[in-house]
């Protein structure tokens, strides 16, 4: 399989640097006491820990001095201290660290799947669904490591590195200086490796979203790939998929295998002044042997937290990157509420001069007007691609119209608002996800504080009450993808309680009994004909009993209305309605 | 593929053992890494005692010179080692993926039961990780190890005392490590069980996107979401309060461990059994250990999240097929006469069908429930609980289940579409260079191809769900015509698409299928209208049998079910 012409996908945005620290800025504002709580613990445990170099020093000069045995136990009780002290602080200041990055990350990834429930249909299309599952799976968990791991972690090193620092300065501000001299070299590698490694990590990021496509393109789809035996096929494109993304994962490691071999450089020079220093400052006299001492032993002790901290660049790289894709989300537009909403007058819809195309030049309908009105049932007829779906779409509210107005209960869409026209008009569509979870969350997704009498009200409606009492655990199965399976009609007809709990005054059935199979169709038609009771229906039909039962049908050929009137008026006039009307009954009556 | 259900260790060792080579390599050059970090304080007490103490320029530079041939040769051990091991890692990661992908895309299937797609990807995705992570540390630890010895060696050769105390130190250390780390084990298992939920729950919501803006659910969906987030949260506070705990109380333990090293370093040192600089270098060692062991505590760490990993793994593996595999062979070629007798399974009820080979049969069912069940076994995803079903004489149970496929294609209602082309997926079934033109005309999918910006070449977004439902059904009609099998099963292929196209459709099956067995599960008059006869199942068994006609002329319950 080539690749070519695969990448055209217009993907969700990347944040900025900004863009993403200002997010971050607002999580943590909600958590300052917490925050400086953390920073306080952790700050006193790697302080009470820097305590040890000094007195292994001092304990050198006792030996030196030949102060005997005794002089000893002082300060060897100080670093057993020092060391029990060390573990409790960290144990504690970790722990609240979790709590905080735990805390923000939750908060940070419920508002992001909050952003991403909302995005306008459109813009997730385009994009393909694997680029927002990898953002809320892969760039989550990953995000969620750096939480766990590196920011205890780096929280520690970089305390440990600056009271270091300070220490030094103490014993003498000249051994600071000696230190100091590694301090280029690291600056220099740290800007080498970060200018490398931040677009292998972008095009690592890429791939890993390739991957996670693949994977639910195969595993979604695995009965279709059996009955195909594409087994091999695909696990072949999840083979490819997965060696681009160890390929450059490899590639990143040898940068950053670069990156730690540049910093051992760094470790000898400085550690090499160190020692220089310590030389000339005990021949000149200004230092003991124990200050010496205690200085290299510091500079040695630097090696592994400089190392942890720059290490974890790395790491935050890849959660920032992460971190970017999810701030990125966030950052689109929102839909904009009017100011002063609306309220419909009635059931009626109004479609003046519609026109959509979802690629520039290839226009799905074309100036399309069309009266409903309130309590009306009018079905929708036309061969497949006539642009019924679309039609459906654009009074929903779904989708923005290249061009044309659509006003329902009297109020124009735009003056509604997104939540008013959620209100006013539900779409069933062609998909009959069921959601993974008990039946009854599936249903109050439709209306959340319905109580399970109400549900079963809404089941027995629309004909499913007795199937569901039937089912192992009743209203608490769990149904959808990992649970009791479905089938098609049956997920139709939840779909249509779904419409009766949501209660709108305006609903529109796509195709909706389309899929179920005759045998089905006949027993969803009366559920849709219920369901649809005190509403006005847009009912998009392929069988034309639905349109003969229908108050008024509306004819669609190639985005255009050609026909319009009640099934007897069409069928007097010899239109296309007629003709097609007249290939329905041939199929079933000439034979 | 692993048979016979492996075990999360079985996982594990075969994870790090695929790895052999590169951990080899990686071990030896990470304990050259060590032993050279390790010497590193030894210099700085040689240089302490030789050079500070007495004030010899020549033999500061002398000592001098030799840390930069350690750092040189430390550096590039280093560099190497580490590029191995992490290859190591990447690579058993993959080769998990791949392990996964064929176990859940066997022809066996069975693996996916009771997992939500997003589940298994992340099990695929981050559990494999995390196994691979496994191998990678192994190489990290080893070097540990290395460097814990060469320390000891170090202290035993500036005092024997001293060495045998780090020595006898060690085990009872790592064990208590090892104690400590045991909650944190389940702890975060249960961290990264919720974690998984919440992801299956975001990336279920996701793929219902459209049902959920069709009913303007997106508030109740967020707030479900809100839920298993925060379930997440709380298991991964607990496994964080239990994981600061450990690493607190092993800063204690070995911080406790090095002072009774410098303990004992000091009273040799005042009794002159050993110089200051040889004191100097032991608690230098001693801090040096501290490394090794943090290494060795994160070695321990991602092996407690990687044996989770490797269990969750192990299950998907493991999962029972299905279906059996059978070993019996077709006769070639496949006549393609299709016989079930007594064929109990699911809606199904003793079922006697007899198909002959190359004719064109109809199957009403009036329970869909009946309609599923038969395709599951025509296309063995299930074998039937009771009765057989043949093939020019052979019993599907006794055959492989890729093998009954080559030969029986059940395209089913719901069939999926793949990321690719319109012409890529018309010919995913197919034998390379193959003409996708005939199949195209007869599904009436050269009609969708015309109405798309790159016709035959249009890339299907999100798996063909760009296209309204009556097109994607005829491209997916059009694949299972195009792949051409001895006999094709289809399920209610026309249901979202118009009539007029429905009854073109139906003479391009008749027309495309000429000779070869089809057998249409539908009941859809103007597709049974093309048919030889009609089968209809009813109450689970075969209640009517004939042509189409004489069914629509005879029975009224025929008609009722047929003609709405």
């Amino acid at each position: 399989m080539s690749g070519t012409g695969r990448c055209e996908r217009e993907l969700l945005p990347t944040a900025t640097g900004a863009q993403t620290a200002a997010a971050v800025g607002a999580l943590l504002r909600g958590h300052r006491m917490l925050a400086v709580a953390a920073v306080t613990v952790m700050v006193v445990g790697t302080g009470i820990g820097l305590l040890t170099a000094p007195l292994l020093g001092h304990i050198v000069d006792l030996v030196v001095e030949r102060r005997g045995a005794a002089a000893l136990t002082v300060p060897m009780v100080l670093l057993v201290v020092v060391a029990v002290g060390r573990g409790v602080a960290t144990a504690y200041g970790s722990s609240l660290i979790a709590r905080l990055g735990e805390t923000m990350l939750a908060g940070l990834r419920e508002r992001f799947v909050e952003r991403a429930l909302r995005l306008p249909l459109e813009r997730v299309e385009q994009a393909g669904s694997g680029d927002l599952t990898s953002r809320v799976t892969s760039d989550v968990t990953l995000i969620a490591k750096s939480v766990r791991q590196a920011l205890p972690e780096f929280s520690r090193s970089a305390l440990t590195i600056v009271l270091t620092l300070v220490g030094l300065a103490v014993l003498d501000w000249r051994f600071l200086l000696a230190a100091l001299v590694a301090a280029p070299i690291q600056v220099l590698t740290v800007r080498w490796y970060v200018r490398r490694a931040i677009p292998v990590y972008a095009a690592h990021r890429v791939a890993t979203g390739a991957l996670q496509h693949q994977l639910l393109d195969s595993v979604d789809g695995a009965r279709t790939v059996r009955a195909f035996r594409l087994s091999g096929k695909h696990v072949d494109l999840v083979a490819g998929r997965s060696e681009s993304t160890v390929d450059l994962a490899l590639r990143g490691i040898r940068l950053m295998t670069g990156f730690f071999s540049r910093l051992n450089l760094a470790e000898l020079v400085g550690l090499g002044s160190v020692l220089v220093a310590g030389f000339v400052l005990v021949r000149n006299g200004s230092a003991t042997i124990g200050t010496a001492t205690a200085a290299a032993l510091y500079f040695h002790s630097l090696f592994n937290p400089i190392n942890a901290a720059l290490v974890l660049i790395d790491d935050a790289q890849s959660a920032a990157a992460s971190l970017a894709r999810l701030v990125g989300v966030s950052t689109l537009p929102t839909e904009q509420e009017p100011s002063r909403p609306a309220r419909p007058m009635d059931g009626s819809v109004k479609v003046a001069g519609l026109s959509h195309a979802y690629v520039a030049g290839h226009s799905v309908l074309r100036d399309v007007d069309l009266e409903v009105r309130s309590g009306e049932r009018v079905a929708l007829v036309g061969a497949s691609g006539a642009g019924k779906t679309t039609l459906a779409k654009l009074i929903a509210g779904i989708h923005q119209p290249s061009a044309g107005s659509v006003a329902l209960g009297g109020v124009d869409i735009a003056d509604l608002g997104p939540a008013g026209t959620r209100r006013t008009v539900t779409l069933i569509s062609q998909e009959v996800h069921v959601f993974a979870g008990t039946l009854a969350d599936d249903l109050r997704l439709a209306r959340p504080e319905a109580g399970d009498a109400e549900l079963r009200e809404a089941l027995a409606r629309v004909g499913a009450l007795s199937w569901v009492e039937a089912l192992p655990e009743g209203l608490a199965t769990v149904v959808g993808e990992g649970g009791h399976r479905l089938t098609v009609a049956q997920s139709q007809q939840l779909a249509l309680a779904r419409l009766v709990l949501a209660d709108p005054p305006i609903a529109i059935l796509d195709e909706a009994t389309a899929d179920a199979g005759s045998a089905g169709a006949r027993i969803l038609e009366e559920a849709a004909g219920r369901a649809l009771q005190g509403r006005t229906g847009l009912v998009v039909a392929h069988r034309l009993t639905q349109a003969a039962t229908a108050d008024r049908v509306v004819v669609l050929d190639h985005g255009r209305v050609v026909e319009a009137g009640t099934h007897e008026e069409l069928i007097a006039a010899g239109g296309r309605y007629a003709t097609l009307w007249a290939a329905w009954s041939d199929s079933r009556n000439s034979v | 593929m692993v048979a016979g259900g492996p075990t999360g260790r079985d996982v594990l060792r075969a994870a790090i053992g695929g790895q052999r080579r590169h951990l080899v390599a990686a071990s030896v050059l990470g304990i050259a890494h060590q032993g050279c970090e390790a010497l590193v304080p030894v210099v700085i007490g040689v240089v302490i005692d030789q050079a500070v103490a007495t004030g010899s320029l020549d033999v500061l530079l002398r000592w001098l010179l030799v840390l930069c041939v350690l750092f040189f040769v430390l550096s590039t051990c280093y560099r190497t080692g580490a590029r191995a091991a992490e290859r190591a890692g990447e690579q058993a990661a993959h080769r998990l993926r791949l392990d996964l992908g064929a176990r859940v895309l066997d022809p066996r299937g069975g693996a996916e039961a009771g997992r939500l797609p997003g589940a298994l990807v992340n099990i695929a995705t981050g559990d494999a990780k995390r196994v691979g992570a496994v191998a990678t540390v192994l190489a990290y630890g080893m070097s540990a190890v290395a460097g814990l010895a060469i320390s000891a060696v170090a202290l035993l050769r500036i005092s024997v005392p001293l060495g045998l105390l780090v020595l006898l130190g060690i085990p009872p250390l790592l064990w208590l490590g090892h104690r400590i780390s045991q909650p944190l084990e389940r702890r975060s298992g249960v961290e990264q069980e919720r974690a998984a939920q919440a992801s299956g729950v975001a990336a279920d919501l996701v793929a219902g996107l459209r049902v959920l803006k069709g009913i303007g659910a997106e508030a109740a969906a967020v707030s479900r979401y809100r839920r298993t987030s925060q379930d997440s949260l709380a298991a991964a506070l607990r496994a964080a309060r239990s994981r600061a705990g450990h690493d607190g109380a092993v800063l204690a333990l070995t911080g406790i461990f090095i002072v009774i090293i410098a303990l004992v370093g000091a009273h040799l040192a005042m009794r002159d059994v050993i110089s200051v600089g040889e004191l100097v270098a032991a608690v230098g060692l001693a801090q040096f250990l501290l490394g090794p062991f943090q290494l060795l505590t994160f070695v321990n760490a991602e092996f407690a999240q990687g044996r989770a990993s490797a269990d969750r793994i192990a299950s998907v593996l493991a999962a029972p097929p299905a279906v059996p595999v059978g070993s019996a062979a077709l006769p070639e070629p496949v006549g393609g006469a299709v016989r079930l007798r007594g064929v109990s399974y699911g809606a199904l009820r003793g079922v006697d069908l007899d198909i002959a080979a190359g004719s064109l049969v109809g199957v009403v069912a009036r329970d869909p429930a009946a309609a599923t069940d038969l395709l599951a076994c025509l296309g063995r995803e299930a074998d039937p609980t009771g009765g057989t079903i043949e093939l020019d004489g052979a019993g599907l149970a006794g055959l492989d289940p890729a093998e009954v496929r080559r030969a029986i294609l059940v395209a089913q209602h719901d069939a999926d579409l793949f990321e690719g082309t319109l012409l890529e997926n018309v010919l995913a079934g197919t034998a390379p260079g193959t003409d996708a033109g005939r199949a195209m005309a007869a599904a009436a999918a050269d009609e969708v191809a015309g109405t798309l910006p790159h016709g035959v070449d249009t890339v299907l977004a999100e798996r063909g769900r760009s296209l309204s439902g009556g097109q994607r059904q005829r491209v997916a009609l059009a694949r299972a015509l195009a792949a051409d099998p001895p006999v094709l099963v289809v399920h209610d292929p026309t249901t979202a698409v118009d009539t007029v196209t429905e009854v073109r459709i139906a003479a391009g099956i008749r027309q495309v299928r000429r000779d070869r067995t089809t057998i249409l599960v539908t009941t859809s008059p103007a597709l049974l209208a093309v048919t030889d006869r009609v089968v209809v199942v009813d109450g689970g068994t075969v209640t009517a049998d004939g042509p189409h006609p004489d069914l629509v002329a005879a029975r009224e319950d025929y008609r009722s079910v047929v003609l709405t």
